[in-house]
């Protein structure tokens, strides 16, 4: 009884060392950082079945390409109809989360006639958001 | 000594071809821009974020020597330098080695002022075709 209260103990120090670990690998956030959509605004009217140009606008902080781990710095990831993802886990790379993981700061995009939203969310080297993390204003853009 | 004339030549040739083969290649059809402000702007105060742009490329940090990459450099009131080495740092050269997509400028003085984009590679020289934006100028009225 005495050995497995004992074990018991050590399996929950050994469990918080690691959940301590696996939270202190969140990068700390830039002091200040401000992600923003440049370009489109909230609420515009975008032709439908026609690329168009999303700008990625970023301030007191750096962009980097994934796996390069320098001070200050992450790559961006665009949100499309999606609400924000868990932030103590990789973003999802699909569809609707697309990665920028060689460093761009705008890409084109085509979406077919509706109501979208879109939502930027920085990642660190490891795509994973940085601690507190860094995110856009959702904005909904009006596709027709 | 002949001899002693081709080899120096031949050190020569392999130093330049080289310093030359040092330089990156820029990643084709990439285009840096100056996003904001438009060319011909009236700035007041004489203080704004300069907004960088870049197409088909990315930006990494100084040192991070990844492909298709380079970092921001924002040129005020001078030409371009010399593209075969490492760009000028001082107060018209600005390196954003960090990363940054943005350039806060402040006490700009009242009058004309010309700002231009230039990347640098892992070792702050330009690519090779060498990437620059459009030279705009802008315009900072008296305060």
């Amino acid at each position: 009884m005495r050995k497995l209260f004992i074990s018991t103990i050590a399996t929950l120090i050994g469990l918080s060392i690691i959940w301590q670990v696996t939270a202190a690998e969140r990068t700390p956030a830039p002091k200040d950082a401000y992600l923003y959509i440049g370009w489109p605004n909230d609420g515009e009217v975008i032709p439908a079945n026609r690329p168009f140009r999303v700008w990625f606008g970023l301030r007191h902080m750096g962009v980097a390409p994934k796996d390069v781990d320098a001070p200050f710095t992450g790559h961006h990831h665009l949100v499309i109809d999606r609400d924000l993802p868990p932030f103590d886990q990789e973003i999802p790379s699909d569809r609707n989360f697309l990665h920028f993981g060689s460093g761009q700061t705008e890409t084109m995009i085509e979406l077919p006639a509706g109501k979208h939203t879109l939502q930027l969310l920085m990642g660190d080297h490891n795509h994973i958001p940085h601690d507190p993390p860094i995110y856009s204003k959702k904005i909904t853009i009006d596709v027709r | 000594m002949n001899k002693i004339i081709v080899l120096l030549m031949v050190v020569c040739v392999f130093a330049i071809n080289t310093a030359h083969a040092e330089r990156t290649p820029a990643p084709k059809d990439a285009q840096v821009y100056i996003v904001w402000p438009a060319d011909g702007a009236v700035i007041h105060g004489g203080k704004l974020w300069v907004r960088m742009g870049l197409r088909g490329a990315g930006v990494a940090p100084k040192g991070a020597d990844k492909p298709h990459v380079g970092h921001h450099h924002l040129i005020v009131d001078a030409e371009l330098p010399p593209m075969d080495e490492a760009i000028p740092s001082d107060r018209n050269y600005l390196h954003f080695g960090g990363g940054q997509t943005e350039a806060r400028l402040e006490g700009l003085s009242p009058g004309k002022h010309t700002l231009q984009l230039l990347m640098g590679d892992h070792d702050h020289v330009p690519h090779d075709p060498p990437l620059y934006s459009k030279k705009i100028t802008i315009t900072v009225p008296p305060y």
